[in-house]
């Protein structure tokens, strides 16, 4: 009992981890549909932003985090201009170009900081000990923060004009131009959100991993597991189905391998996609 | 006659001298040059495998290589366990011989499951996902995330499949007690690549793959039309599952080592690349784009160590953004306007064209 309480615990802040690591990839695939198989490797990037701000300048880790995201975001911004726009429309092609991406990013990354691992430090120390069940502290800080991001983005979606024009062009995109609104730039902005969120994932994911130049491929999957039990469009439901996948691994790991529990938990997120194809957590379809 | 051949495909041509450039090959090469294109013709059957799926019916599977791997590691259990418990098990504390191993023993039935293993979990991942109302792009991420999945869980099952390490020391393939010679190999699967080849020729030109075209076109039309592409696409996809689990298993005597390198994400990557280069739908840029990378792959390697890689995803890149088509099928389409007629070309006679409202009746009675 206690082993599956303590897993439980344990469950919250990997949940945390995959919901920060998941959201830019719903937003890129749910609203722009772009499948960006290079959003493991935009994680990575912000991760080694990361190892640089703080282990090599020394810096504080919070000025990492915002480095990462506005990096990546700008990197995201030149990714878009230079090949996905080209290929909008065209979900194989943009699977296809990203894929490779992916490969070039990690080689470049591997070519030049070498292939071995890093480490950054944890940025807060100590932890909660609750009767014989030990919480780092960091760990409560990326569950908080993650509810911070969760409420952040459901913010800029549903309160500010910005939003309001991406909802807008993802509904009915030549309407929207009608309207006058600029969609190349909403675009644009759209993928440099979903990169800059993925930087920002790599920067708190890294105390906590290592950071390796492959480290991106394992969110990848994750992450698409993610978006697609939780419904293709819906934030909200990124964040339940990241909480349900990280809680039912984390519960049967305690009892078996983790990667066994892993596949039972694929092979149950089949067979549900089967009965509800539009994700568990959304009830409105499009 | 010679109309009938003037009028063959560019793409014919090109097959007939790749043919005669694999026939010939061992007369001027040298023993290791022929052990590589062993191994080069094995992912040519690979990538066929793959081209009736994603070329034919547009069902890009991102995950390919877990059917290669798991036919793959079925034999290869077979060789090892041939002779009782082998030696990785044993430092694993395993004495005695699960009951799915003691059924490997028996290399005929082995055999059979390095077909039927594959067939089996295409069948049941097709099911599922193709039944399922759910947006096309899925089937993308789900064969990924379990191409990845097995990859990590072979990995995992170090008792009965060597981890990482994977199982080596296989024996090249015998007939007859005698173990044939690299020569003999190369032509033994030079054959069945030709077999490979004749079937799904056969099967992209009969109805069936009439129909798979239009799956890829357009699937609401097809079920206009009173059929179930749900049942096509299952089909196909088995029957591509089986074939690629027929070069995972040619491929363990030839490379008498597998490891979940075989099984995983990276090499389902190297043959999504081979079919993206050389153009897909036409068989021809499946092989040719196996052929160029795979090459390109071991003579660049020998330089330029991982960073092989790099050449290799730009070239993807290259090749996505400039010519979607891929190599072969830019080809076709450069030959059609410099010849000015309608080549009877596979991958151009689209279900778009096949299936309109004048000819609607005379393709429903023909299927």
């Amino acid at each position: 009992m206690e082993l599956l309480l303590s897993q439980l615990i344990n469950g919250v802040s990997v949940s945390a981890m995959l919901f920060i690591a998941a959201l830019g990839l719903v937003i890129i695939f749910g609203l722009m549909d772009v499948v960006n198989m290079a959003h493991g490797d935009l994680i990575m990037l912000g991760a080694y932003i990361t190892y640089f701000v703080t282990t090599v300048f020394h810096a504080s880790f919070f000025l990492a985090m915002a480095v990462a995201f506005i990096l990546t975001a700008l990197f995201g911004v030149v990714i878009e201009a230079t090949l996905i726009k080209k290929l909008y429309g065209k979900v194989a092609e943009t699977l296809l170009a990203t894929f490779a991406l992916s490969i070039i990013i990690q080689q470049v990354v591997r070519m030049t900081m070498g292939p071995e691992d890093k480490f950054v430090g944890l940025p807060i120390e100590g932890s909660l000990t609750v009767g014989s069940i030990v919480i780092p502290q960091y760990n409560l800080f990326l569950i908080a923060i993650s509810i911070l991001i969760l409420l952040a983005t459901l913010g800029l979606f549903f309160k500010t004009s910005f939003g309001m024009q991406l909802r807008a062009v993802t509904k009915n995109r030549s309407m929207s131009q009608c309207l006058g609104i600029n969609t190349t730039r909403i675009d644009s902005l759209t993928f440099a959100l979903g990169s800059g969120l993925a930087g920002l994932a790599g920067a708190l994911l890294a105390p906590v991993k290592s950071v390796t130049p492959y480290m991106g491929t394992a969110y990848i999957v994750d992450g698409f597991l993610t978006v697609v039990l939780g419904g293709f469009t819906s934030i909200i439901g990124t964040a339940a189905s990241s909480v349900v996948i990280s809680e039912s691994v984390t519960a049967m790991a305690g009892y078996m391998s983790e990667i066994t529990a892993r596949v039972l938990v694929f092979c149950i997120i089949i067979i549900l996609i089967r009965f509800k194809p539009e994700g568990l957590f959304t009830s409105e379809r499009r | 006659m010679l109309n009938k051949i003037r009028n063959l495909g560019i793409e014919k041509y090109i097959d007939l001298i790749l043919l005669i450039f694999l026939i010939s090959f061992p007369l001027l090469a040298s023993p290791f040059r022929v052990e590589l294109m062993s191994k080069c013709v094995i992912y040519l059957i690979f990538a066929l495998s793959l081209d009736i799926l994603w070329g034919s019916a547009g069902l890009m599977n991102l995950g390919h290589a877990m059917f290669f791997g798991l036919g793959g590691y079925v034999l290869a259990l077979s060789y090892a366990v041939k002779n009782g418990v082998p030696a990785f098990m044993v430092s694993f504390g395993v004495t005695e011989l699960p009951w799915f191993m003691q059924i490997l023993q028996n290399q005929a039935v082995a055999f059979l499951l390095g077909l039927l293993v594959p067939g089996a979990v295409a069948a049941l991942l097709g099911y599922f996902i193709f039944t399922s109302r759910v947006k096309g792009v899925f089937f993308n991420i789900i064969t990924l995330a379990l191409a990845s999945l097995i990859e990590l869980f072979f990995n995992n099952q170090q008792k009965y499949t060597g981890g990482a390490n994977g199982i080596s020391g296989l024996p090249p393939l015998s007939f007859g007690g005698s173990p044939l010679s690299i020569l003999e190999t190369y032509y033994l699967v030079l054959v069945v690549a030709l077999l490979v080849y004749i079937f799904c020729r056969w099967l992209n030109n009969c109805r069936f793959g009439l129909i798979l075209r239009s799956v890829r076109e357009n699937e609401s039309r097809l079920q206009f039309l009173g059929f179930n592409p749900a049942a096509f696409k299952l089909v196909v996809f088995v029957v591509s599952g089986m074939i690629a689990g027929l070069s995972g298993m040619l491929y363990v005597p030839v490379n008498s080592f597998i490891s979940p390198n075989n099984i995983g994400v990276v090499f389902s990557t190297s043959v999504l690349v081979w079919l993206a280069v050389g153009g897909r739908g036409n068989l021809t840029g499946a092989m040719i784009g196996a052929f160029l990378i795979t090459w390109m792959e071991s003579l660049l390697s020998e330089r330029l160590d991982d960073s092989w890689q790099l050449v290799l995803g730009a070239v993807m890149l290259i090749v996505v953004v400039f010519f979607p088509k891929g190599i072969i099928g830019t080809l076709i389409d450069w030959r059609k306007n410099k010849t000015g007629h309608q080549q009877p070309s596979e991958c151009d006679d689209s279900a778009e064209q096949a299936i309109t409202p004048d000819n609607y009746n005379v393709i429903r009675e023909k299927v």
